[in-house]
């Protein structure tokens, strides 16, 4: 899993996703645009492209990117 | 035997809530990034003293009159709803009284959301290609509004009253759709993610409290709608798709041989969710959510209402429909024009 990839697949759930940018340590529910459906639209991502499950509660306790990566990691 | 959609006519209330409204009420909800999202501009809401039959009438009578249809001709009359007049006598019965229809017809309340108008075309085609009726008269009508808590911006920004009456018939009138075969589905034991908990007869007193959570934002109450979005969501989005490969594979027909999907109005975000998720091209997917939002079992005869006057409906064309939500509950079938 290319964390490149990740990142970007991750910005495009967002609905600005071509006009923000992030880092990995970036603390993704602070970007403005950041709402609870973003928050779905990225677990469903997630299922689509790498096959793996993510729950709500794990997906609340990541803050950053780079932990949501991290755990998706662990589930492959 | 065949059975056809002849005829859909709707009725939308008076009194618009606009998004405007909304933001003065929740300043601090940012209704135009919600709005983007969700697709929904404004929705109509019925008057405190507007109820499912008056909508009911006003959407058979709106029928009638457009589409020039003697009322003497319907023989059976099917009613979806979730929010009836009363607990008994069944709201159907009412409706077959002051619409003045004939008194040797069978009227019956279904109890279904959003899958509804589906499983009213199912029984609808029962009903006719077992000899039992020729003309039937389904309407859909919620009033959803009235169980919607005050504070519950989030549902109050998505639902909207509304009420729309289709005539189902054994003969091909105008741009009439024959309805085919059928996939269905169910899971009960997500009931809970939709639900308005109190009233019925497990808990009869309207003794709910509202809940916030610590920003003061308002969670649920008992006596109102209560949706827990994530997992209509994710309900929504993983076995639609599903229903969508079964009903194409009963029919033994691939994606391409469909010339138009209109699914259930959810929201604009969950419905591009599901189209990806199926690989539908956005030029065949209909959506019509901006002035009505989600009208719970209307919303696919509205859409199909409006696409069939914008054109993008004709005769030859084959439309998958699809229903989908509280129960949990969903269908599907193709029309074909």
């Amino acid at each position: 899993m290319e964390i490149e990839k990740f990142v970007n697949n991750f910005k495009d759930q967002f609905i600005d996703g071509d006009e923000i940018s992030f880092k990995l340590e970036t603390e993704f529910r602070l970007i403005e645009s950041w709402d609870s459906l973003t928050g779905m639209s990225i677990i469903v991502m997630i299922r689509d492209i790498y096959g793996v499950d993510v729950t709500d509660f794990e997906f609340k306790s990541c803050k950053t990117v780079l932990e949501v990566f991290e755990l998706v990691a662990s589930k492959i | 035997m065949n059975s056809y959609v002849s005829a859909i006519s709707y009725y939308l209330p008076e009194i618009i809530l606009d998004n405007s409204e909304i933001s003065v009420q929740h300043p601090e909800w940012s209704i135009d990034k919600i709005s983007s999202k969700t697709g929904i501009y404004s929705r109509h809401i019925s008057g405190n003293n507007e109820f499912c039959s008056d909508m009911a009438i006003s959407a058979a009578e709106r029928l009638f009159h457009d589409c020039a249809i003697n009322r003497e001709e319907i023989d059976f009359l099917l009613l979806c709803t979730q929010s009836p007049d009363y607990f008994l006598p069944t709201t159907a019965c009412i409706i077959q009284d002051k619409l003045g229809l004939s008194k040797n017809i069978g009227a019956l309340d279904f109890n279904l959301g959003c899958s509804g108008f589906v499983y009213g075309l199912g029984l609808s085609k029962g009903l006719i290609e077992t000899g039992q009726a020729k003309n039937v008269l389904l309407i859909t009508a919620e009033t959803y509004s009235k169980f919607i808590n005050d504070d519950d911006k989030s549902n109050k920004t998505i639902f909207g009253d509304a009420a729309a009456a289709t005539l189902i018939s054994s003969s091909k009138k105008g741009v009439s759709g024959k309805i085919g075969n059928f996939t269905y589905g169910t899971d009960g034991s997500k009931h809970a993610c939709l639900i308005v908990k109190n009233g019925g007869m497990k808990h009869r007193s309207l003794d709910g409290i509202n809940i916030f959570d610590e920003n003061q934002g308002f969670i649920s109450n008992d006596n109102n709608l209560y949706m827990d979005g994530k997992e209509i969501f994710n309900f929504t989005a993983f076995e639609v798709p599903i229903l969508i490969a079964n009903i194409l594979k009963k029919y033994q027909l691939n994606l391409e041989d469909i010339d138009l999907f209109v699914f259930h109005q959810a929201n604009e975000f969950m419905l591009q969710t599901i189209r990806k998720r199926i690989g539908i091209p956005s030029e065949k997917f209909y959506i019509y959510l901006k002035e009505s939002g989600n009208t719970v079992s209307s919303t696919i005869p509205i859409a199909l209402n409006n696409a069939i006057k914008d054109g993008k409906i004709k005769d030859g064309m084959k439309v998958l429909i699809a229903g989908f939500g509280v129960g949990l509950s969903m269908g599907s079938t193709i029309l074909e024009f």
